[in-house]
């Protein structure tokens, strides 16, 4: 069995989806919200997603990516939100591989090769 | 002069290589760097700048308790950074209680859960791991998890994990493999005891520690387990921070001792055996006089041994290349450019010969080498007037000459002492003692009161001595010192 994508929004949707899969390699990258036409807000994202979607195919057999939608920019400024307090994040983009301390952070989102050592290397 | 002899039975090289002239790109990298540690990782992403293609090879050799850990060497695993953390946990218990005076009321009892601090510094040491493998991927240096090794003139073997070998070649290497920590050679060592390349990612409380040892290692980790409740004893052979000022290093121990450590001074374990198996267990040690034929016996949950660190240059290939060790303590002697006796070979870091064995000494050393190689740089490592600290729960900070080594140095009539007791501030409220801080420069008269030895003993130590380390490389003289006014109310200003 390949990889699976998981589309959720919020923090609580997010930490749901990610124990149900307990047990599974768990990558994630978090975006801010997409308007009518499917533009996010965040313009570092709009550049990232491409490029993360690209490296997909690399993601070790039995994984889950989780593709989580922060919320719109009011909230993400908010310095208390509920993804700055529980999951640490400190920006958008993040890719991040769930239960390590191994995560991508704004333009490190945009290399490629960054990419790719975070869904293959130990 | 260009030329390079390859024999069947001595593979001596002759081949010059000097960094302004073009050379042949006949090999798979411009450097490769054995050792992931303080210096290699140093050197390897200053080389990156310079355009050169670069590959390190790091990879920690599982200890006797099957313990292992990721890039970033000795330092960022195992040493300094948990180190201080744990340091800083026990301070912090210190500061809970001194709270009170101070007006904080809680009722409840203050307990440390030693895997609470022990998963947050671990998440933390992995973030650091990670970082610098994306610090290496962006600046494009190869990252290789393999145990590296010489096999041939420019030649390495890199075996991983799995046991897959692969060979590289390179116009330059530097070893920078570090140290690990010593065994006893007595029974039980190895099946029973553990050493701080365990301590730190201990996955229990350790409970009644039996330290074995006298370095800066033991003594700071005594000092932490002690502070963060933990009943603690000290053996000791003979002296305690051996090459340091014997009048701080007993000052220390005195402390210690005065807050909860016990000491056995003058004993050597000669045998360990389980008494009982669990998290902590239970162990028996055997213990025999130095001076007479006295045995002893006690029960630990946890025997720490710290009694030194042997350099990993042993199994390293280095037979086969030609380089030079010194075959009692494994240390590998350099000139002043960090090269060994094979001139495209340098080494940096712990395992050099009459150098301090310091993160920030081989940071510096791996940079400069590098810039030297690759930038024309003419700038040589500055090895005198390191500033140090020693991270006991009575901190010390040091920079220059100890007292002993100035009066062998330039004689004891040529040298002034300065010293002076303080008390700090924050000490007087919580009714801390007043007599155990203190501090002294060792001056040379002949050279206009030059000062040429700071001690301080106190907390912040290491934040103190970092400026003083700047004045004195300055050339810092008594009378400068007296002139220059205070800070109020600082430890410092004394």
């Amino acid at each position: 069995m390949g990889w699976e994508e998981v589309q959720v929004r919020g923090d609580a949707e997010f930490v749901r989806t990610a124990q149900s899969y307990h047990g599974r390699p768990i990558f994630a990258l978090f975006c801010g919200d997409k308007d009518a036409e499917g533009r996010s807000w965040c313009p570092d994202c709009v550049t990232a997603e491409p490029i993360v979607r690209k490296e997909l195919h690399n993601l070790p057999d039995e994984s889950v990516f989780i593709y989580c939608l922060v919320g719109d920019r009011a909230y993400w400024k908010d310095p208390n939100n509920e993804f700055r307090k529980n999951l640490k994040l400190t920006g958008v983009p993040t890719l991040l591989k769930y239960g390590t301390p191994q995560k991508l952070v704004e333009e490190e989102c945009f290399k490629a090769e960054l990419v790719r050592m975070l869904f293959t290397e130990d | 002069s260009v030329q390079a002899h390859k024999e069947e039975d001595n593979p001596q090289k002759t081949m010059e290589v000097n960094g302004l002239m073009p050379v042949p790109d006949s090999y798979d990298y411009d450097l490769i760097i054995i050792g992931g540690g303080s210096g290699g990782l140093a050197a390897a992403k200053e080389a990156a700048k310079y355009g050169k293609k670069v590959m390190v090879m790091d990879f920690v050799t599982p200890t006797p308790q099957g313990n292992s850990w990721g890039l970033g060497g000795t330092c960022v695993n195992v040493g300094c950074i948990p180190k201080k953390l744990m340091h800083q946990a026990a301070l912090l218990g210190q500061t809970l209680q001194d709270s009170r005076k101070f007006g904080w009321e809680f009722t409840e009892e203050v307990k440390h859960n030693w895997m609470t601090m022990t998963e947050s510094i671990q998440n933390y040491i992995g973030s650091l791991n990670w970082g610098y493998r994306v610090a290496l991927r962006d600046k494009k240096v190869t990252y290789e998890n393999a145990y590296g090794e010489f096999v041939g003139p420019h030649t390495v073997k890199a075996t991983n994990k799995k046991g897959t070998e692969k060979l590289y070649t390179a116009e330059r290497f530097i070893i920078a493999t570090g140290e690990r920590p010593r065994y006893l050679g007595i029974p039980g060592d190895k099946e029973y005891c553990i050493s701080s390349d365990d301590l730190f990612s201990l996955p229990y409380c350790p409970g009644k520690t039996l330290v074995v040892g006298a370095s800066y290692v033991a003594l700071e980790c005594a000092g932490f387990l002690a502070g963060l409740g933990l009943d603690v004893t000290v053996m000791v052979r003979s002296i305690l921070l051996r090459g340091f000022d014997q009048d701080m290093a007993n000052r220390i121990g005195e402390y210690m001792k005065e807050h909860g450590v016990h000491f056995i001074r003058k004993f050597v374990p000669i045998k360990v055996e389980q008494v009982e198996e669990g998290t902590p267990g239970l162990l028996k040690v055997t213990a025999k006089s130095t001076t007479g034929n006295q045995i002893i016996e006690g029960e630990y949950n946890t025997v720490l041994l710290a009694i030194g660190r042997n350099p990993c240059t042993r199994k390293i290939g280095l037979d086969k290349v030609g380089v030079n060790i010194n075959e009692t303590t494994g240390k590998i002697p350099v000139n002043d450019e960090e090269q060994t006796n094979v001139p495209y070979i340098y080494a940096v870091g712990d395992i050099l010969q009459d150098k301090l064995e310091l993160t920030p000494v081989a940071i510096q050393a791996g940079k400069l080498l590098v810039q030297r190689l690759y930038a024309g740089s003419t700038t040589k490592c500055d090895y005198v007037n390191v500033p140090t600290t020693v991270f006991t729960p009575l901190e010390y900070g040091a920079c220059g000459y100890s007292e002993e080594t100035a009066v062998e140095k330039f004689g004891e009539e040529n040298i002034e002492v300065y010293h002076s007791y303080f008390w700090p501030l924050e000490w007087t409220v919580p009714s801390r003692d007043n007599n155990k801080c203190y501090a002294k420069i060792i001056c040379n008269i002949q050279d206009n009161e030059r000062v040429i030895g700071f001690h301080v003993l106190g907390p912040n130590a290491g934040e103190v001595t970092q400026g003083f380390a700047a004045a004195i490389k300055c050339g810092l003289t008594k009378k400068q010192l007296d002139s220059t006014i205070g800070i109020h109310p600082v430890c410092a200003e004394v």
